[in-house]
């Protein structure tokens, strides 16, 4: 097999580590008293956040000079596997923690790290992803989103969609053309936009069960200065790609259906399950416990300074169809209708899986669109 | 054992490829299929030391430890290697050694155990028929795991004294169906009980199709990057694309399960560990092998190509010592005895929860 995964062995004190986030959750986050989350699909809650910062638990993989924990990718999938799957309510700092403060540790200006990484580690800027436009999605190379040089800056003009939590959050990396090449990879480069800028104006795109997810992030002559262009102008096609490792491999594209399965299992305490269910049950359990050591395996290759593309590529594809198949079997096993209403959590987690779940497949990269990018690592 | 290494040794490692490279060609494996036996295969194996390797050197192994002997045994799945080789050193010396009894120095079989069996034990004889023995028609030794008395005791028979009807699994390996007639056995208590020993036989079968899965998946590589069709290698379309991909999916999620397996039976308990990997492996024996074959097309049902050597063999391993069914039942059962609030940890912590954290 040309990829290398290699099985991590926690540490002593990782293990240690993994306890003190289950207790804190337990102790700070008692189940029964909120509302929790499929994954990474959770609430907003700025106060979260900050205490989950004053614990360190934010900015784990981010050098210390720009106040981060200087722990690494490893030590952060044990922290956020525990928030995940407690379904604890993480979404205002998700993608700054996750990727764009790697972004901008890996390829911004040194003035940027100081004004930007800091205020992330302390759980208070929140980031959104300026990629997907109305016709470049899967075809990302295709954006139309134009930033022109003017006097100190550059004027941008263009519109992104699927802008999630675009109206909760602070600032977005938007990736746009600068300029016209002949390969049209190059002459993309990487913005950081305020979004609370003049002439920046967000608009709900209601998911389909009618939840505010989603945004249309319109741009109309917003001022950018020189100073928050991301890396090298026209290199943001290649900064963009190491991004998706980041944003692939993690615990979030395996652990979306978790709760499903732990709470029709606590439902169903104290009652034989039958055959049936117990194989379903064990099919599941098996099947996280194996993703997961691939998952963790390319948190460790980030550790070692590989750029596994390729392995978190084929690790998001095959954890979110299984996500899918999770939410289908486990539907299966009980004879509801599922409702977003019903008084039963276990219900009401399953109505919303299933009306969430083909975004799985689709959000972070298509299946489809994986695919190409596991083949070219395996040629 | 006192060792608890969970890595394997490098030098030992770099031997036992070259011989499987050296010894298990095309032509060879094709041969033992028909002979029954492979004779050059067993010496060059044998000669080195390899079947034996875990086994106590006290009981007549030749030292080492339990990551040596899967990751050898690893090697011998990659290359179809049609030899008993989980049977002589993982299974029957370790069943030997649990007892304190000695390793011969011929290949050595267990007997796996199915409810058609009919063994029954008296004044130190055995008698009756036990089916599906692996290579009973080419071992020295049979051993078997055996209720004396309620306790657990380890049974050691020379293989000449049974009766031995041929049978064959999917794969052409010989699964012979043997019966003893008040037969003379070597007996001795063990601490294994009958779900270790099943435990250790998934573990095996896991190594193995982790082994084959991994040799299944470059060899649908390499044959669609060079065979052409519309003017084109065949791994350029995008529907053998995703079978490619599938197939390396479950040779990679079987791969570091049996990686995981092995590590926590190195380190104690694996209960938990074996029979997820075992559920997974043999759930992606079905996929990965659909894989393969449709991105191979005509050439890959032919007998002339290798592609069965490894398909074949992970059909007949997803079943030996438990199907996916079995297996899933089993870890459903244990998440449901750790319960809601522990589901979790034992994802994430495995058999050995409570103690590793």
């Amino acid at each position: 097999m040309p990829l290398g995964f290699e099985l991590v062995e926690l540490t002593a004190d990782e293990r240690a580590l993994q306890q003190e986030v289950r207790e804190f959750l337990a102790r700070e986050l008692p189940r029964g008293s909120f509302e929790p989350g499929l994954g990474m699909d959770n609430p907003s809650d700025r106060g979260f956040s900050k205490r989950l910062a004053e614990r360190g638990w934010v900015g784990m993989a981010i050098p210390k000079r720009y106040g981060g924990h200087e722990r690494g990718a490893v030590y952060r999938f044990i922290v956020v596997e525990e928030l995940l799957r407690w379904g604890a309510p993480i979404h205002h700092h998700w993608t700054a923690d996750r990727q764009s403060a790697q972004v901008i540790l890996k390829f911004g200006t040194e003035e940027q790290k100081q004004r930007f990484i800091p205020a992330i580690c302390a759980g208070e800027l929140g980031f959104s992803i300026g990629l997907s436009e109305p016709d470049a999605g899967s075809d990302l190379a295709a954006i139309k989103t134009r930033a022109v040089k003017v006097d100190g800056g550059w004027q941008v003009n263009g519109t992104k969609v699927w802008t999630t939590g675009a109206h909760e959050t602070d600032w977005f990396i938007m990736l746009c053309r600068t300029s016209d090449a002949e390969d049209r990879h190059d002459g993309l480069s990487q913005l950081l936009v305020d979004l609370h800028s003049p002439g920046v104006q967000i608009n709900a795109i209601p998911f389909l069960d009618g939840g505010h997810h989603f945004n249309e992030v319109v741009l109309t002559d917003v001022f950018v200065p020189d100073d928050l262009l991301v890396g090298e102008e026209g290199r943001g096609w290649l900064q963009t790609g190491s991004e998706l490792s980041f944003e692939r491999g993690g615990p979030d594209r395996l652990l979306s259906p978790w709760l499903l399965v732990e709470e029709f299992l606590r439902e169903h305490e104290g009652t034989p399950l039958g055959e049936r269910a117990t194989a379903t049950l064990g099919w599941a359990v098996a099947r996280f416990w194996g993703i997961r050591q691939l998952s963790i395996a390319v948190n460790r290759m980030i550790d070692q300074g590989r750029a596994p593309a390729a392995e978190s590529a084929l690790v998001k594809d095959m954890a979110t169809r299984f996500e899918q198949d999770v939410i289908e079997a486990v539907r299966q096993l009980v004879e509801v209708s599922p409702s977003l209403e019903s008084g039963s959590l276990f219900e009401r987690l399953l109505a919303r899986s299933v009306l969430a779940g083909p975004s799985y497949t689709i959000r972070g990269g298509t299946t489809e669109v994986l695919v190409g990018v596991v083949s070219k690592g395996l040629r | 054992m006192t060792t608890t290494t969970t890595t394997a040794d490098e030098l030992l490692v770099d031997t036992a490829r070259k011989v499987f490279i050296e010894t298990c060609t095309f032509e060879v494996v094709e041969a033992a299929e028909r002979d029954g036996w492979a004779a050059s295969v067993w010496e060059a194996v044998a000669g080195v030391g390899l079947p034996w390797v875990g086994v106590p050197e006290a009981v007549g192994g030749v030292g080492g430890t339990l990551a040596d002997a899967l990751a050898v045994l690893r090697l011998a799945g990659q290359h179809s290697a049609p030899i008993p080789l989980a049977e002589t050193g993982l299974l029957a010396g370790w069943l030997l050694a649990s007892a304190g009894l000695p390793v011969g120095q011929g290949p050595a079989t267990v007997v796996p155990g199915s409810a058609r069996d009919s063994l029954s034990l008296g004044g130190g004889r055995l008698t009756g028929t036990a089916f599906g023995v692996p290579w009973a028609s080419a071992v020295e030794r049979i051993v078997l795991l055996v209720e004396d008395g309620g306790r657990w005791k380890v049974g050691s028979i020379a293989a000449v004294d049974a009766e031995v009807e041929r049978s064959l699994n999917l794969a052409g390996e010989p699964r012979d169906t043997i019966t003893l007639d008040g037969v003379p056995v070597e007996l001795a208590p063990t601490d294994v009980d009958a779900a270790a020993f099943e435990r250790r036989g998934a573990l095996t079968r896991v190594v193995l199709m982790a082994g084959a899965l991994d040799a299944m998946s470059r060899l649908t590589l390499d044959y669609t990057a060079g065979r052409e069709q519309f003017g084109r290698p065949v791994a350029r379309f995008q529907l053998v694309q995703e079978h490619l991909v599938h197939c390396a999916q479950d040779a990679a999620l079987v791969g570091i399960a049996a990686d995981a397996a092995s590590r926590a039976a190195v380190l104690g308990d694996a209960s938990f560990e074996i029979a997820a990997a075992k559920a997974l492996a043999s759930r992606a024996a079905t996929t990965a092998t659909r894989a393969a074959h449709q991105a191979h097309g005509a050439m890959g049902m032919t007998r002339e190509y290798a592609l069965h050597h490894l398909s074949r063999r992970l059909w007949a391993w997803r079943s030996e010592f438990g199907d996916e069914h079995r297996w899933n039942n089993e870890v459903g059962t244990a998440a449901i005895a750790a319960g809601a609030d522990e589901l979790y940890p034992l994802v994430a912590n495995g058999s050995d929860r409570r103690t590793r954290t």
